[in-house]
This record gives structure tokens, C-alpha cells and sequence, in this order.
């Protein structure tokens, strides 16, 4: 056939050029297969891509809370606000007193009703003496109270006029970015000078210091003259009491020391703002006073409510695992395994809401059985608290707990166990002597990864924590738990719909966002570490 | 005493019996498990299953069946008393019935009625704006995140060969997977809502929760194309095809099963998180329909209601008792329901695919 001879003969005479070779088409010096390859590898950093916008984003709106908290700090000192908390807190800590006196109150009546078998109105009358003392305790402070509620008002006006000023400034700006001068001209900012303003506060120091002179003559006559009480235990009690007030009392010379010393001029460094997120212990915002922005009730929250959890869901997990992929019988693995991993995929906002439906007020009506009123912190009113979310979590970490640690567990080499058999090991001498330490890399990056999960979880604690935003009081032993917290995650869940778009709470929001991030990226970090380092391998 | 039937028999004493007690012990962890969740999926569906079942109503025309709390949107609750009865009405019923009785009562020259009504805010009516809201963020997130994804894993399985570039692709993706969803919310926020000025918009959380899922996605791809015997390629490739014509002839099309299927765990995670869209996609309460827009464009960037987060409104906005708990269990139930379809379609998806595939 000639056409065909002549297309050989082609081929032939260019012996270089192979017809597969000729189709190559060329796209920007690219051939079509590396196109699709780089496409691909685009594809690819994606991941790599996500993981620096996310980074980027909670960076670029967290990065300048600091600087924004550093002025709100500033504000704080130069308007006088943090010279008046210093003589806040004496009020407050003498509230403290006056609650400790009421409880010693309640304690005595319930004394007089419940063991000495009195009518409560004879206990009350019993009570008379204490009363009046109660109420002379509580009036021995009016006289700082006055000098203190005159100076903080002083100081949320000069408050008040900065923030007024900053906005006419801000308004001015825009005025002007409008182009609207004559406009801008005409707002007019009354500029505040503070060092005098403040000196108007700081002038009645003089004033204050008799103010609390004679407070503290009070407190001595009272605290030398206490009640008598009729049981032991109730005075040992006045007596810590009478301890605390002279303690108070102690510490008056340190407040007016510190008042004398206080000067608005001295400039609030940037790692102050950067200490008072971190270690702050409150976390108040939208406050007539002073916004705070601590994190660490947030902190303790969420690590509270996250160790609830783990100590529920370790045990559970690793033992799941274990009898699953040792002891249980063939027919039990096929149905256990799929069901663990299908009760990781009920959604947490789910659980939240079994939470407030059904788990909260079981556990509050739980707690107050008598037979189980030796678990510490029971009974108690609230029913959504650390507990309740605690244990809500916990379920949602046993199966990702289980998963992982059964994975480790049935990647130890078959070897290990036989070897263990053949020496004459039972089979639970087995299971505790080799395969768990064996695979125990793998068990603890499991709890690390679970622990990652339940610290980032939201819903759940968001609707059962309590939100509470208080350190939890962590002097109450392990009745802490019973308690209402707020957590990071709850917080950002909870406020960011409500709040300003650039404003300091947004920034805030976002830098615990960030925080969350590190935590993440940290744990999971660790729980490769440790495989990679500790993985035990045959031979 | 009897003696043993042989020397290996097992002995009974302390140490078995201390034995089986510890196994016992690993026993009850695992039933321990299963039966909370049980418990849970088991109250949620006793007390949502009413709320559906019993709304059920018959129609003049076509589908001659509806049930009022799937396909109708939520509506007020009203409870009051009148001649002694007490009623319950939805918002609108409660109004024309309202009008109704006015004008009888001015008709028949008695003075007006009082009306003392106790509302409860989305407690009647049904939650069809959120389940399709909930289906159009599932749809839009799984494309993006699937197109992403196995693109991702064709790379990292087909062409990647072990480069420091590509374990910095592995670590950024094991890492992506450890986030918190409450920070990818946050992320949306910032960039689609705010900086891309998106709005709370079906797009913005597209692309949130696609992000969130494409670690799943990818580590499922990857496995699945791995999963594909070597001779497959290297036999189509000994055919003179070329690396492209290989994967797309003889590697996609037996991986795609596994693709998919293990990509609807995915979809399980994509219907149930809240935190990603709370701020970024889902409204408390939407009157239109995602239809129901004057132009295409708009489709895209507007919010809708989702079936989590309506879950997370009646459960923690409104109080809880006879009239609202009605709504709380059965929106629970229902979203339950859809999660555990598509959770427990991919698992028996699998098992039978395990079976198939095997060469």
C-alpha cells in the first residue's frame, strides 16, 4: 500500500522524531502531563495555604488588642480609675468580712433551730446581740464609702470625656476623609489635662487617710469586743473571723502607702497589657467602670471542664480498646467498632441540648440523693455546671480515645503477644505486661489527640458549662467540678455575634482564638512526637 | 473435690479469678459506652418521634399528605384560654382566629373578647427553612471540598515522590485537622464575612466548612487511590498511556468508591458542627426560602437558617417545658436522623465495599 509506505518512510528518515513525541502540545513551556501534575500539586498546598490564612487572619484582627488593651490600661490610670480601686478594694474586702459575719450568723441560727430545737423566732431573739454587732461592723465603713463613691465619680466623668473626645476625633477623621472641612473644623474637642484633673482625686488623700484612721479605730473596738456564741465550733469560727479582720486591719498602712506612692504619669509598658490578658483573673466587659480582658477564667474553664472529660473518657477508651481488640469475641468486634464510631458522629450541638434536657437535671437530682451526698460538691443548685458538660465531653472523646489507642493496640506485632503465650503468661499477664506498654506511645498521642478534640469542642460547653465567667473557686476540693465555668471556646461562641467589628472585645475575641490555635497545633505536635520517638518496632 | 480432667486444664483460683474480674471490668468500659450513647440517641428519638408523627395532615390537592413540622416554617406559639378551653396556635392561625372572634362578637353586638396569650417563640410550626438550609451548606461545602480534596490526594499519591515540600504538605494537613472549629468560625468570619465583605452568606460558609473538612477528605482520598494496586498503573503505563490517561483510566475509577464513601463521614462532620457557621452562614430566623431571590447572583450571598444552629436556638434562647419541648426533641430528632443516615450509609458502604474490592 503506497500511502502507507511513504508515512513509514517518514518516520524512517527522522529517526529522532517519534510521533508520540510530535503531539506534545507546549503551554507556557510546559507539557500537558506537568500541567496536570502542577495543577495538582496546587491542589495539594492548599492545606499548606489554609493553614497560613487561618493564621494570618487570627493574627492580623488579634495582633493589635495588645496595643488596644495597653491604652485601655492607660485610660484606667490616667483618669484616676486605678487610684480609686485601690480604696475599692478596702470596701470590698470589708464586704467580704460583713459576708463571712452573715454566714457565722446563718450557721448560729441553724445552730439555735436545728440542734437546741428553739422556734425560729426565739432563735432570732437570741440572735439580737450578734445583730447589732453584724450591723456595726458593716456601718464601720461609711465613712471611706462616702470620700470613695464622691471619687469615683470624679473619675468615670474624666473617663467619660476622654471617650467623648475620641469619638469628635474619630468623627473629625471622618469628616475630613469626606472631604467635608469646614465640617470637621467645626467639631470641637475640649482636650482633657489629666495630671490636674487627677490631682483633684489625689488631693483628698489627706482627707481619706482620716476617713480610714478612724475606720480602723472601729474595726479594733469591734474586733476586741466580738459576740459570744454559744457552741465551740461556732466560736472557733468568729475567731478566724476576728484573725481575718485584724489582718485587714494590718494591711491599712500598705493601702495608704500605696495610694501616696500611685502616680497617673507613669507609662503602662506593653508587656503589662500583654500579663494582664494572660494572667488576668477577670474578664468583664461592657462595664460603667473598667473593662477587663483576663483570660484566665476562661483558661481554668476550659482546662477544668477538659480534665472532667479525659478522666471519664481514659479509663473508658483505653478499656474499650482493649477488650475489643483482645478479649472480645469476633461477632462483638464486628458490632462494637462500627457502633463507637458511629457515636462520634452525633453532633455535639445534640449532646448540648441532652445536656440541658435531660443530663443537667438528672445530675441535680442525682446529687441531692442522700447516698451519694459523700461525693465531694454534692448536692447542688445548678444544673448545668463543670460536671454536666464534663461528662457530656467525655463522650465525646471516648470514641476518638478508642479509635486511636485500638489502632496502636493492633499495630503491636503478633510476635510480642505469642512470644508472651509461649513463656506462660496468662492472658491478662499478656495484655498488661506487653501490649499496652507496647503500644503505649500510641494510647498517650490518643489522649492527646482526644484531649485536643475536647478543648476545641464548642456547642457542648457552650450550652452545659454554666457560663459563668469566674475562676472556678478551686479551694473547694474536687467539688470544684459542680461548679458553673465559662470556657475559651464558649466565650468567642458567645460573644462574637454581638460585638463591633474592630473594636478592643472583637481583637480580644480573636486573640483567644488564637490561643486555642497554639493549644491545638501544640497537642497535636506532641501527640506525633511521641509516636515517632516511642514507637516500639520488631526487630 | 474432683480431680482435673488433665494438667492444662484452667485452675481455679485467685489469680483467674482476678482474671475474668479485670476482664469483666474492660467488658463493662465498652458496654458502659455503648449504652450512654444509646440512652442518648434512644431519648432524643422517643421524644422527637412524636413532634413528627403526630403533624401530619392531609391536603385538598396533589400529595394529598404533609407533615406540618418538616415542610412548614417556624412560627410563634400561642397559648391561651377562651370559653374556658385552652388552645394552642400558631402565629398565623392564632391571628385569623383572633379576627374571627372579633368580628363575630361586634356581629352578635357582645364586647370584644380579651385576648391573654402566652407566646413561645418558635415552637409551632416546622423546620423546613433549616433542612434545606442545612442541605444547600452540605452540597456547596462537599463539591468545594471534595474538588479540593482528591485533587490534593491524586498529588500527594500519584506524583509526590518523599520531598521536604511534600511532608510540609502532610504535617500542614495533620495539623489543619487538629483545629478547633470554633477557630475556623472565627477565620470565616475575618476573611469571607469581613474582609471579602461576603456577608453571613451560603459562600462564606461554603468555604468554612470545606476548609474544615478537606483534612478528612484528603487522608480518606489518599487512602482509597493507595488502596489501588501498583500493577494497574504500571500495566497501563507499559501500554504507552501517559501518566494523566493512567490515573484517570485505571486508578480513578476503581479508587472512586472508596472516594466517596469514606468522604460521607465528611458530610457526617459538614451537617454537624455549628460553631463554623454560626457566624459566618446561618441566620436565627429567615422568612424567604434560599429560592426566593430576585436575581441569581444573590443565591450565593445570602444567609439561611441550618438545622444545628436552629438546635442550638430553641435549646438555650427559649425556655424549656410542655409547649417548647415539642420543637427542641423533634428538630433534634430529625437533624439525628439525617446525620445518622449519612453516618451509617458510609459504614455499611464500606464493609460491603471491603468485601468487593479485594485484589
Amino acid at each position: 500500500m503506497p500511502p502507507e509506505s511513504t508515512e513509514t518512510s517518514v518516520v524512517d528518515s527522522t529517526a529522532t522524531s517519534f510521533r508520540i513525541q510530535k503531539e506534545r502540545t507546549q503551554f507556557l513551556g510546559l507539557t500537558w502531563d506537568e500541567c496536570i501534575q502542577w495543577f495538582f500539586g496546587g491542589n495539594a498546598l492548599v492545606a499548606v495555604i489554609i493553614l497560613g490564612l487561618i493564621t494570618f487572619f487570627l493574627f492580623r484582627e488579634g495582633s493589635s488588642f495588645f496595643g488596644q488593651n495597653r491604652d485601655n490600661i492607660t485610660i484606667y490610670r490616667l483618669a484616676g480609675l486605678e487610684y480609686v480601686d485601690l480604696g475599692r478594694q478596702q470596701e470590698k474586702d470589708h464586704a467580704a468580712l460583713s459576708r463571712y459575719l452573715a454566714d457565722v450568723r446563718l450557721r448560729t441560727h441553724q445552730y439555735y433551730t436545728v440542734q437546741v430545737g428553739l422556734p425560729a423566732k426565739e432563735a432570732s431573739a437570741r440572735l439580737k446581740e450578734f445583730d447589732l454587732y453584724a450591723e456595726r461592723f458593716a456601718r464601720a465603713s461609711a465613712s471611706i464609702r462616702e470620700q470613695l463613691s464622691e471619687l469615683s465619680e470624679l473619675a468615670t466623668d474624666i473617663k467619660a470625656r476622654h471617650l467623648e473626645n475620641q469619638n469628635l476625633a474619630e468623627k473629625r477623621r471622618q469628616l475630613l476623609a469626606a472631604g467635608k472641612k469646614d465640617e470637621a473644623a467645626a467639631v470641637e474637642i475640649l482636650p482633657i489635662d489629666f495630671p490636674v484633673e487627677v490631682a483633684v482625686i489625689t488631693s483628698t488623700l489627706p482627707a481619706y487617710a482620716e476617713a480610714s484612721a478612724s475606720f480602723s479605730k472601729s474595726l479594733e473596738e469591734l474586733v476586741a469586743a466580738p459576740p459570744a456564741l454559744p457552741d465551740p465550733e461556732l466560736s472557733a469560727r468568729l475567731g478566724r473571723f476576728q484573725e481575718l479582720t485584724r489582718a485587714f486591719i494590718a494591711s491599712f498602712p500598705e493601702t495608704l502607702a500605696s495610694m501616696q506612692s500611685w502616680d497617673a504619669t507613669v507609662p503602662v509598658p506593653l508587656s503589662q497589657s500583654f500579663s494582664a490578658f494572660i494572667f488576668g483573673r477577670q474578664w468583664l466587659t461592657a462595664s460603667f467602670w473598667q473593662d477587663w480582658y483576663g483570660a484566665m477564667p476562661l483558661i481554668a474553664g476550659s482546662m477544668l471542664v477538659s480534665l472532667i472529660a479525659l478522666v471519664l473518657a481514659v479509663p473508658l477508651g483505653v478499656g474499650a480498646a482493649i477488650y475489643v481488640n483482645q478479649l472480645a469475641s469476633p461477632v462483638e468486634q464486628r458490632v462494637i467498632k462500627p457502633a463507637i464510631e458511629f457515636i462520634s458522629a452525633i453532633p455535639s450541638v445534640v449532646l448540648g441540648f441532652f445536656g440541658i434536657a435531660v443530663l443537667g437535671e438528672f445530675l441535680r437530682i442525682a446529687s441531692g440523693w442522700s447516698f451519694l451526698s459523700w461525693v465531694p460538691g454534692f448536692p447542688f443548685a445548678e444544673r448545668l455546671n463543670a460536671l454536666t458538660a464534663g461528662c457530656l465531653l467525655g463522650l465525646i472523646a471516648v470514641p476518638t480515645i478508642f479509635t486511636l489507642a485500638e489502632d496502636a493496640i493492633n499495630n503491636v506485632p503478633r510476635a510480642f503477644k505469642e512470644a508472651s503465650y509461649a513463656l506462660g503468661a496468662s492472658r491478662l499477664q499478656t495484655i498488661i505486661r506487653i501490649i499496652v506498654p507496647a503500644s503505649l506511645s500510641g494510647i498517650v498521642s490518643a489522649i492527646l489527640l482526644g484531649l485536643g478534640r475536647v478543648i476545641g469542642e464548642t456547642m457542648v460547653v457552650l450550652l452545659c458549662a454554666g457560663n459563668r465567667i469566674a475562676i472556678p473557686d478551686f479551694t473547694a476540693g474536687l467539688g470544684v467540678v459542680t461548679q458553673p465555668v465559662h470556657t475559651m471556646t464558649g466565650i468567642i461562641a458567645q460573644e462574637m455575634g454581638e460585638v463591633e467589628p474592630g473594636g478592643i472585645h472583637y481583637r480580644a475575641l480573636f486573640v483567644v482564638g488564637l490561643l486555642l490555635f497554639f493549644i491545638a497545633l501544640i497537642l497535636n505536635y506532641f501527640a506525633q512526637k511521641i509516636v515517632r520517638k516511642y514507637k516500639v518496632s520488631i526487630g | 473435690m474432683t480431680a482435673l480432667p488433665h494438667s492444662f486444664a484452667p485452675r481455679r483460683g485467685f489469680q483467674r479469678r482476678c482474671e475474668s474480674t479485670i476482664a469483666w471490668v474492660f467488658r463493662a468500659a465498652t458496654y458502659a459506652i455503648l449504652l450512654s450513647g444509646v440512652f442518648v440517641i434512644g431519648n432524643i428519638c422517643l421524644k422527637g418521634l412524636p413532634a413528627v408523627t403526630n403533624s401530619f395532615r392531609s391536603l385538598e390537592q396533589f400529595p394529598y399528605v404533609t407533615n406540618t413540622f418538616l415542610f412548614e416554617a417556624p412560627e410563634s406559639l400561642y397559648v391561651f384560654e377562651q370559653d374556658g378551653v385552652k388552645r394552642e396556635m400558631g402565629d398565623k392561625e392564632y391571628r385569623s382566629y383572633r379576627e374571627a372572634e372579633t368580628a363575630r362578637a361586634t356581629a352578635e353586638g357582645r364586647p370584644v373578647p380579651e385576648f391573654k396569650a402566652a407566646s413561645y417563640v418558635y415552637a409551632a410550626g416546622g423546620i423546613w427553612p433549616c433542612i434545606v438550609g442545612t442541605v444547600l451548606l452540605v452540597l456547596g461545602a462537599m463539591t468545594i471540598a471534595l474538588l479540593l480534596g482528591v485533587s490534593s490526594a491524586i498529588f500527594l499519591s500519584e506524583y509526590a515522590r518523599d520531598s521536604v515540600f511534600v511532608r510540609f504538605i502532610r504535617l500542614a494537613i495533620l495539623n489543619l485537622a487538629g483545629v478547633p472549629s470554633i477557630v475556623f468560625g472565627l477565620f470565616g468570619f475575618a476573611m469571607f464575612v469581613l474582609f471579602f465583605d461576603w456577608n453571613v452568606s451560603l459562600m462564606a460558609g461554603w468555604f468554612t466548612l470545606a476548609f474544615m473538612v478537606l483534612p478528612v477528605v484528603i487522608t480518606a482520598s489518599e487512602e482509597a487511590l493507595k488502596a489501588v494496586p501498583k500493577g494497574f498503573r504500571e500495566g497501563s503505563l507499559a501500554l504507552g498511556a501517559t501518566k494523566w490517561q493512567t490515573i484517570r483510566k485505571n486508578v480513578l475509577p476503581y479508587a472512586l468508591p472508596g472516594i466517596l464513601t469514606s468522604s460521607i463521614l465528611g458530610i457526617a462532620r459538614v451537617a454537624g458542627e455549628t460553631a463554623p457557621i454560626m457566624f459566618t452562614a446561618a441566620y436565627v430566623v429567615r422568612d424567604k426560602l434560599p429560592w426566593e431571590v430576585s436575581k441569581f447572583g444573590d443565591f450565593f450571598f445570602q444567609g439561611v437558617m441550618a438545622l444545628p444552629y436552629h438546635i442550638y436556638v430553641v435549646s438555650s434562647k427559649i425556655p424549656q417545658n410542655e409547649y417548647t419541648q415539642g420543637v427542641q426533641y423533634g428538630t433534634a430528632f430529625v437533624f439525628l436522623g439525617l446525620v445518622a443516615l449519612i453516618a451509617g450509609s458510609s459504614i455499611l458502604l464500606r464493609n460491603k465495599l471491603r468485601g468487593r474490592y479485594q485484589w
